[in-house]
């Protein structure tokens, strides 16, 4: 095996690693960097659960060949809000009832920020077409997308 | 109506924040020491003998620790599914299946399994093993299955029906038909739909060198699994431990018992190897190789009189229990029940049960029987209404249920608030406009259609159902509940730990909840049936007044007051005043407790606890209950749009109304109903696994699987009704799996009302619809 | 298995670790088909030649009429671009409908030409438009349209072992020009299209100047209705022609049974529906937006 020095910038940390160029981005987080807050629900594209931020867009992370992100800026659920400071995204999903059995919750919060970050006045098609690569099974997407409004107004008052 | 500290308050969620961050814990996260990954092989045919297995390619691939067939793992009898731990006597448990056997019976059927140090290695190691098969015929249809001379399934079921054949009878359904001016028979067909929750079947296995068993898994029932797994490896279930590590990614019935054969096959991999091995399916082994809802045929015949009042129902079921008799026995069960009970018919007859066929196995899935049964009910009861000349709607008020109605279940009706969800749902439909909504010519045709049901709020009487609970109060005087109940989505580690702090007095954040393992916890029969917060929350109930009990006794002696009279609330504990006089009352009439010798006229809960530590004493309620039942309510009204030269149909709207009974989390309520909509919506128009002629599984990806996403949710407004059950705790029913009971036939009614068409089968695709149309216009 | 991975920086020195690998090495851009094809056996190859750090593939632009879309350019950004919305209205709405919000941000349209599915969205914008690819080989620059490049049922005349499509180009649409692309499927995110059509018309004088439709899956790649764009040649603009327009492209259409999306009988029955709408809404708002 040819193994390769990946470099990249994660949640705002340089990492370094070595990576079979057949390693996904998803497992390379998973497994090598033990980031286990990216499920993978579908390992193909279809679910978005694996879904992670690159460069300022949402993306399947087990679409995405670890090497590709060489030189790239990766953020993940673990980098974008914790107790001291949760991302208005991941407080809005926490009080509007977004959240039941969590497993998509992380994707969905990746793919709501890609969107919020671009802009804080999205429309309800705007949100439904953003998450729409996120497949959740528990809420009917009701109290998601309640939420997304919500964060979306939250950011809107900071600016 | 009495003031509720925390229940009927939305709180946030206590998995929240864990659930939010990405730290929350679930069993496909999980990484022990040592791990090895297991990968299972899988038959590629529908019916056939294998006659050869070889393994030792495989077993010389560097990596490769253990390799699993039927020559080498137990060959005890099982049933994946919980009913082999619950089934009560005189009915017996169908068991029929191995971990592997040398026959497969489905494509996807377990073959062999691999245990490897990466999980790249372990699926290499698959396409090693060498399998020979002979093959035998195979039939998927089962009206096909029960023909003479179709395929026998399993030798021990020659007419490959599992289990009993259920029949209710209530009343004279003969007489009653003879009796009913206008009768109505019609056969409806159902699909297979899946659960496809998002977390695969998952399952870490570590086996101890003393014996002990540790599982980790995606259940929903961790002490039935536990018992599965005893009888399975022949090892005392005291020696084994089944968790939730503590949460799972959804289950909505697919993993009550085992996670498909996650469990088994990760402890006999584990036993091999002696190592931890860890086996997560693949989304598409989670779609062909894990339970599906039951498909197959539903027949409704009613007969009414000319003012409209039903006087005779025959209901019949040939469900589709794929190759493994999984829940095909209980899930017919409901269906009747669930059938007969929604209105007040003094005749009534069921028939129903599952066949055996060579597809997935069927088994749990959300609604349990009931979406079938009210699927054709429903739409027959449209029927009725039509030609009868009345309104659908005054038609069901005029049937349903009434408190107290004699019915076929053996517990008491004790609540409806139906009329009223019904009257709140025409309202936010506006179902005056019924009939009104297009004009002539129009291409895209609007229509309005509703749908009424019931459900349970637990197991009992479909199989056995009890509970157990217990509460510390630890030294600080914060209070700790253990429930052995599992958190599958559904609120559960937030709702019983607010019954607990409503009925001890504590503020919620005094309140922590171990759940979903079987160590630590006392027995439970799992989060299904919609029973969580029903039967799990009135052992909660119990072992909570069991604790404030001990606790305010303890107090009693302290403030020299009978216990009675002292208040429990916010962590204070205090003495009622008015009752100046009493004994030990000092001179401003309200009573004092003396404690490290300071007298006081309240103390908290903290000071208690630690007072009674101090003085060799812990604070331990026990709830142990065996549940009643309570029926929940629900009403849908949808309104859909089709376009008839695309042949597709677009839900513009549901209305849904719940009576919950008493909302304990009305956000958390909402969300059950919210989801189960949109799963009754794709149950309607799009979700279904079909078979092509080799019996492969042509969904078999959430890419092929059509279930709704984020840009196809209509506006939908879920509404609670609270009808206080008696018997529930502070008067909740289940919610759970009430959702999408009555969505399907709201839409296909609505669908009836837009074109005049009736579709006896769903979901209605743009195929079914074109056929349709084709014929409508002939 | 996968051995190397590299990044190009300039086209050359694609074609030259194309060359270098001698058909064991394969070009990547968004990799949301290759990565699953790779797995499954379907494609093998031992090198991925990552053509993101290739600035000039990176952009869209519009000289003389002509517009521009480089390889590593995403569906989301064309999707997203006001110059295609304006200019391309089909390819824009085309762009926007395939797979997920997450796949339309690494997946390219390039390589969904390359990539040769009969259904692929944007190429049967593309073909509509009158695109072109223009291919890098070792042998020099190869220019073909689009809708030559199929060479059957997921097979290309393009071989990204040794070829390197750089950059797709269609004229802007002009003033009395209009594009439309409509789409039918089973839901709308991460499904394939039961059927899509895309049309460009120009128009003059109440009359249809010339019309382009092509229309899929209802053969190997994208179709053109060839008889249905005779039928509109210098015609009126009236409801009846467009009918009897839109019943003509079944001439060019074999659409087959699928169990997942759809009997023939069924998309033929609705094809023509859809090439209707297609017309009206082309001919409505020219440079106009889908949705």
């Amino acid at each position: 095996m040819n193994l390769k020095i990946l470099k990249f910038t994660l949640n705002g940390e340089p990492i370094e690693i070595t990576v079979s160029p057949d390693d996904m981005l998803v497992d390379v987080l998973r497994d090598k960097l033990e980031l286990t807050g990216t499920k993978k629900g579908c390992g193909k594209g279809e679910c978005g659960a694996c879904t992670v931020i690159i460069n300022g867009e949402a993306v399947n992370s087990c679409l995405v060949p670890a090497m590709k992100t060489m030189g790239a800026n990766v953020e993940t659920i673990e980098g974008i809000g914790s107790p001291e400071k949760f991302h208005p995204v991941q407080e809005a999903f926490m009080d509007l009832g977004a959240i039941q059995c969590g497993f998509c919750t992380p994707g969905m919060i990746m793919s709501a920020k890609a969107l919020l970050d671009k802009t804080t006045s999205p429309t309800s098609k705007e949100i439904k077409r953003s998450l729409s690569g996120n497949i959740c099974r528990c809420t009917g997407y009701v109290k998601i997308e309640e939420a997304v409004q919500a964060a979306a107004e939250k950011m809107r008052e900071k600016q | 109506m009495k003031e509720y500290k925390v229940i009927g308050q939305s709180v946030r969620r206590l998995d929240a924040v864990e659930k939010a961050t990405g730290t929350a814990g679930f069993t496909s996260d999980m990484k022990l020491p040592g791990m090895l990954y297991g990968k299972v092989l899988r038959s590629p045919h529908p019916h056939a003998r294998i006659v050869g297995i070889d393994t030792s390619e495989a077993e010389k691939l560097p990596g490769v620790k253990a390799v699993a067939t039927y020559k080498n793992t137990p060959r005890e009898l099982f049933n994946t599914s919980a009913t082999m731990t619950f089934t009560v006597p005189p009915m017996l448990p169908v068991l029929d299946q191995y971990i592997f056997d040398n026959v497969v019976r489905y494509v996807g059927d377990e073959v062999a399994a691999v245990a490897a140090t990466s999980e790249k290695i372990a699926e290499a190691a698959l396409g090693l093993i060498k399998v020979e098969y002979e093959l035998l015929p195979a039939v998927y249809d089962p009206k096909e299955a029960l023909t003479p001379g179709a395929p026998v399934i399993h030798e021990s079921e020659k007419k490959n029906i599992p289990g009993e054949i259920i029949q209710i009878p209530y009343g004279d359904v003969d007489k009653g038909f003879t009796e009913s001016d206008i009768i109505i028979e019609k056969e409806f067909k159902l699909p297979v739909q899946k659960q496809a929750q998002m977390e695969t079947q998952a399952a870490v296995a570590q086996v101890g060198l003393d014996g002990k068993i540790t599982v980790w898994s995606t259940t929903q029932t961790p002490h039935p699994t536990k018992m599965i797994l005893s009888k399975v490896f022949s090892i005392p279930e005291s020696k084994i431990r089944v968790l939730n590590p503590p949460y799972i990614g959804g289950g909505f019935g697919v993993r009550i018992g085992c996670s498909a054969k996650a469990e088994p096959i990760a402890v006999a991999l584990s036993m091999l190897a002696k190592k931890p091995v860890k086996v997560v399916y693949s989304r598409k082994e989670d779609f062909i190789a894990s339970d599906t809802r039951h498909g197959g045929y539903v027949s409704v015949k009613l007969g009414a009189k000319k003012d409209g009042a039903f006087h005779a129902m025959y209901l019949k079921a040939t469900l589709n229990g794929g190759a493994y008799c999984s829940f095909s026995v209980e899930t017919p069960g409901v269906l009747g029940c669930m059938g007969l009970a929604v209105y007040r018919v003094p005749n009534q007859l069921y028939y129903g049960h599952s066949v055996y066929t060579n597809t997935t196995p069927a088994g749990a899935m959300r609604g349990f029987g009931n979406p079938q049964a009210m699927y054709a009910i429903e739409s027959v009861v449209d029927m009725m209404a039509e030609k009868l000349g009345m309104d659908p709607l005054k038609l069901r008020l005029k049937n349903i249920m009434q408190v107290g109605d004699p019915w076929v279940l053996p517990y008491r009706c004790g609540s409806t608030g139906l009329a009223e969800c019904i009257e709140k749902g025409a309202k936010s439909i506006g179902w005056e406009n019924r009939g009104k909504l297009n004009k002539p010519g129009a291409r895209k045709l609007r229509g309005i259609g509703m749908g009424v049901g019931t459900h349970v709020s637990n197991a009992w009487p479909f199989c056995g159902d009890y509970d157990n609970a217990y509460i510390t109060v630890q030294q600080d005087g914060s209070v700790h509940l253990a429930s052995g109940v599992p958190d599958m989505g559904t609120g559960t580690s937030t709702s019983l730990p607010q019954l607990v702090a409503e009925v001890v007095g504590v503020g919620l954040d005094q309140v922590s909840m171990t759940f979903a393992d079987t160590a630590s916890t006392p027995f439970d029969i799992g989060s299904h049936a919609s029973r969580t917060l029903y039967a799990a929350g009135t052992a909660v109930v119990e072992a909570a007044r069991d604790v404030r009990k001990q606790v305010l006794e303890y107090a009693a002696d302290l403030f020299k007051v009978a216990p009675e009279r002292l208040v429990l609330q916010d962590g204070v504990i205090s003495a009622a005043s008015q009752d100046a006089g009493a004994v030990g009352d000092n001179c401003s009439g309200a009573p004092v407790c003396k404690i490290g010798g300071v007298e006081k006229k309240s103390i908290t809960l903290k000071e208690l606890a630690y007072d009674a530590h101090l003085r060799n004493k812990q604070f331990i309620g026990v709830g142990r209950i065996v549940p009643d039942n309570a029926p929940p309510w629900h009403a849908h009204f949808a309104e859909v749009e089709v376009d008839t030269e695309l042949c597709q149909v677009r839900v513009l709207k549901v209305a849904a109304v719940h009576d919950v009974g008493k909302a304990i989390h009305p956000v958390i309520c909402e969300g059950q109903i919210e989801g189960g909509v949109l799963q009754g919506i794709g149950y309607a128009l799009s979700e279904e696994i079909k078979y092509d002629e080799k019996g492969r599984q042509l969904e078999n990806s959430f890419h092929k699987y059509m279930l709704l996403t984020a840009d196809d949710v209509p506006e939908i407004e879920a509404m609670l009704v609270e009808s206080n059950d008696p018997t529930g705790p502070f008067g909740a029913k289940g919610v759970g799996e009430c959702g999408l009971v009555p969505t399907a036939p709201a839409i296909v009614n609505a669908i009836y009302d837009a074109t005049g068409i009736r579709f006896y089968e769903i979901p209605v695709t743009e195929e079914k619809i074109f056929k349709a149309l084709k014929e409508h216009v002939k | 298995m996968l051995q190397d991975y590299l990044f190009p920086e300039t086209i050359s020195e694609a074609v030259s670790f194309l060359q270098n690998n001698e058909g064991q090495a394969r070009i990547i851009a968004g990799g949301t088909d290759l990565l699953l094809d790779i797995p499954e056996g379907k494609v093998k190859t031992n090198c991925l030649v990552d053509i993101n750090r290739i600035s000039e593939l990176k952009k869209i632009t519009m000289e003389d009429g002509v517009i521009y879309i480089g390889a590593a350019v995403t569906h989301n950004q064309v999707a997203g671009s006001e110059l295609i919305q304006e200019k391309a209205a089909a390819l824009a709405c085309a762009a926007s409908c395939v797979g997920s919000h997450q796949v339309r941000n690494s997946a390219t349209v390039a390589g969904n030409v390359c990539n040769a599915q009969p259904a692929a969205d944007t190429a049967v914008a593309l073909v509509a438009l009158g695109a072109t690819v223009e291919i890098a080989t070792p042998d020099g620059t190869q220019y073909a349209l689009v809708e030559k490049t199929y060479a059957g049922v997921g097979k290309s005349t393009i071989d990204s072992t040794c070829q390197l499509v750089t950059r797709v180009s269609f004229p802007a649409a002009r003033k009395n020009q209009g594009t439309a692309f409509v789409r039918l499927h089973q839901r709308n995110a991460l499904a394939l299209p039961m059927l899509n059509v895309a049309v460009m018309v120009e128009l003059a004088g109440g009359r249809f100047k010339w019309a382009r439709i092509c229309m899929a899956p209802v053969g190997p790649g994208p179709m053109r209705a060839l008889s249905a764009e005779q039928a509109l040649k210098d015609a009126e603009i009236t409801p009846e022609v467009i009918e009897k327009a839109s019943r003509a492209v079944l001439e060019h259409a074999n659409p087959r049974n699928s169990a997942l999306r759809g009997s023939k009988e069924y998309r033929t029955s609705v094809l023509p529906v859809l090439v209707r709408r297609a017309l009206e809404q082309a001919v409505a708002n020219a440079g106009g937006t889908c949705n």
